[in-house]
């Protein structure tokens, strides 16, 4: 039963390039799906701006992402696991993450730009934003709730600090860890066109390939950027959840 | 599932159907302009003094937007009546149907430049080959002029590395050394000189002389159920741009309170500007020429749109007056 998940999405596209045809839609608001995939065409073949290929777009932007993320999973996951550990180190460095974490990472863009200029860094100072919290609340949580038995058992049979942390600690939180990567990821390609709003130096992104369409008044390119950005987003997750299966199996 | 779906669609294309026909005559027709662009002086003149009211309008500034292209975004949302705005943008989104919209006056040529470090040792355009040069977003009047330029020069645009930046964040970024050059509207040119960061490597006037810059458009909606009323603001535009002429020092102070700038940059600034609201057919031929060789826009019949997108006859009737 598992073509029903399609019908939706098919009726949706349907109706909507059915009601292009008719014009209810106008379609300089909203361009329609045949329209969408001809500014698909576009941007591989002339490129937005001309001569910037779609692919180049890409490939930056997971660039970015990447690097934004691998920061985040970098600090958060120790961070958190040493935070799991010590109730007392939670005391102290809460009150500060509670601060900081509601802040959109929209808003740190002109101090982004300020601390870090414009291109890469900023972006990924950004993304590094959007990533950081859910990995390390995650993290937290994924300790804490591992039952204290074990760790009481492992004290009992004589285990050093170090097994506790590889064979209690770290296994336990492993799952927690990973739902906090992929939430992670996630709004870490959310916070893609936001952080490339702080300027590109290379020239290429889709946050600032969409900017430019919308420069160009393209909006068949806007919303295939916008779709593509989706799809990826779709193929990031698929990938990271198949990778955790495994892992959290073989576990 | 299928009637929620059906339901979402319909909602959708009734809320993207826009407002519904039968607006009220007597609302105020809403206006947009760019932020601390002095090109567009003669709208703050106009507000200023009151021209709109007394040609017998009201109008309301709907919108101050930071580049053309989010101007005329607002064209195509319906937010806008009529509006200050770069002849390329406006040309780029009307020619890519996104908005419906006729230009109907002038309002400068000239008044852009590219600027440098004020220690730069580059002498001409050709010194920007390999370098980072700041554009205040794609299909902008500066975007045209530094490639019309580059290419003026045996530059291949391909070779220099633009960025787009916000005319007010250009100035630091130049500072910064994060950008090598910027192209921006007046007064940013001025305003980089008068704070010593920055000299100008070339004026727009010696990119291409006397070249049309922003221009007085109107939704076509707009046009054909209040044609009264678009002439009311074509000829407050007139009376103020002759104001800015005769009363130069009255039009600074207005320029300074506007923009928020100090009166040398603007003083410095109106240097590079000229003000007129006299139409060019051969200066939008250009444009849409250039802008379809840079494959922005993409016209079947280029000629007749020139003709269709500019209006000379309002202009032409409130000038013999």
């Amino acid at each position: 039963m598992k073509w029903d998940r399609y019908i939706l999405p098919l009726a949706l596209i349907l109706v909507w390039e059915g009601l292009s045809l008719i014009r209810v839609i106008p379609s300089h608001l909203l361009p329609s799906p045949i329209n969408i995939l001809l500014g698909l065409r576009d941007l591989m073949v002339i490129g937005m701006p001309p001569g910037y290929l779609l692919p180049y777009h890409v490939l930056h932007s997971l660039y970015r992402v990447a690097l934004g993320f691998a920061f985040a999973a970098l600090l958060g996951i120790p961070l958190g696991l040493l935070m799991g550990g010590s109730p007392r180190l939670r005391r102290i460095v809460n009150p500060v993450i509670e601060v900081i974490r509601p802040i959109p990472p929209l808003a740190w863009i002109p101090i982004a730009i300020l601390w870090f200029g414009i291109g890469m860094k900023s972006a990924a100072f950004i993304i590094f934003l959007g990533a950081f919290f859910p990995i390390l609340l995650n993290t937290v949580s994924g300790v804490v709730s591992i039952n204290p038995i074990y760790f009481e058992a492992a004290r009992t049979l004589n285990a050093k600090p170090k097994h506790i942390f590889f064979k209690v600690l770290l296994p336990g939180a492993t799952p927690s860890i990973f739902v906090g990567m992929r939430i992670g990821v996630g709004i870490g390609w959310m916070t893609l066109v936001a952080a490339e709003f702080t300027g590109v130096k290379s020239g290429y992104g889709l946050g600032y390939m969409i900017m430019t369409a919308r420069d160009i008044q393209r909006p068949d390119e806007i919303l295939a950027g916008m779709l593509l950005i989706g799809l990826i987003g779709v193929l990031i997750n698929g990938v990271l959840r198949a990778y955790e299966s495994r892992i959290v199996r073989w576990q | 599932m299928k009637i929620a779906s059906f339901l979402t669609v319909v909602m959708a294309s009734l809320f993207l159907a826009g407002p519904s026909p039968g607006d009220c005559q007597q609302k105020p027709i809403r206006i947009g302009y760019l932020q601390s662009d002095i090109h567009q002086l003669a709208c703050l003149v106009a507000l200023e003094k009151g021209f709109y009211r007394k040609n017998g309008v009201e109008v309301e500034v709907a919108g101050v937007f930071k580049a053309g292209p989010e101007e005329m975004s607002a064209f195509a949302a319906g937010a806008l009546d009529m509006g200050y705005v770069g002849e390329a943008p406006a040309t780029t989104a009307v020619a890519n149907k996104a908005a419906e919209a006729t230009v109907l006056a002038q309002v400068n040529t000239e008044g852009s430049a590219i600027v440098v470090g004020k220690d730069s040792h580059a002498k001409d355009v050709r010194d920007l080959a390999g370098k980072r040069v700041a554009i205040p977003g794609y299909s902008t009047v500066q975007d045209f002029l530094l490639k019309k330029a580059l290419t003026k020069f045996g530059v291949d645009p391909k070779g220099v590395n633009i960025i787009v930046l916000k005319p007010p964040e250009m100035i630091g970024a130049l500072k910064t050394s994060q950008i090598d050059a910027f192209i921006a509207w007046e007064p940013y040119p001025a305003k980089a000189q008068t704070m010593g960061v920055g000299r100008v490597l070339l004026t727009s006037h010696e990119i291409w002389e006397n070249h049309p810059c922003c221009v007085l458009v109107a939704s076509d909606r707009f046009l054909s159920e209040r044609p009264r009323d678009a002439r009311a603001v074509v000829r407050a535009h007139v009376e103020a741009t002759d104001f800015i002429r005769d009363f130069p020092d009255e039009a600074v102070r207005i320029g300074v309170k506007y923009t928020g700038m100090d009166e040398p940059t603007i003083r410095l600034a109106l240097k590079n500007v000229v003000y007129t609201y006299v139409l060019s057919i051969e200066g939008e031929r250009e444009y849409v020429d250039f802008l379809s060789r840079m494959k922005y826009i993409q016209l079947m019949d280029p000629e007749a749109f020139v003709r269709k997108f500019i209006n000379q006859e309002i202009l032409g009737d409130i000038i013999k007056k």
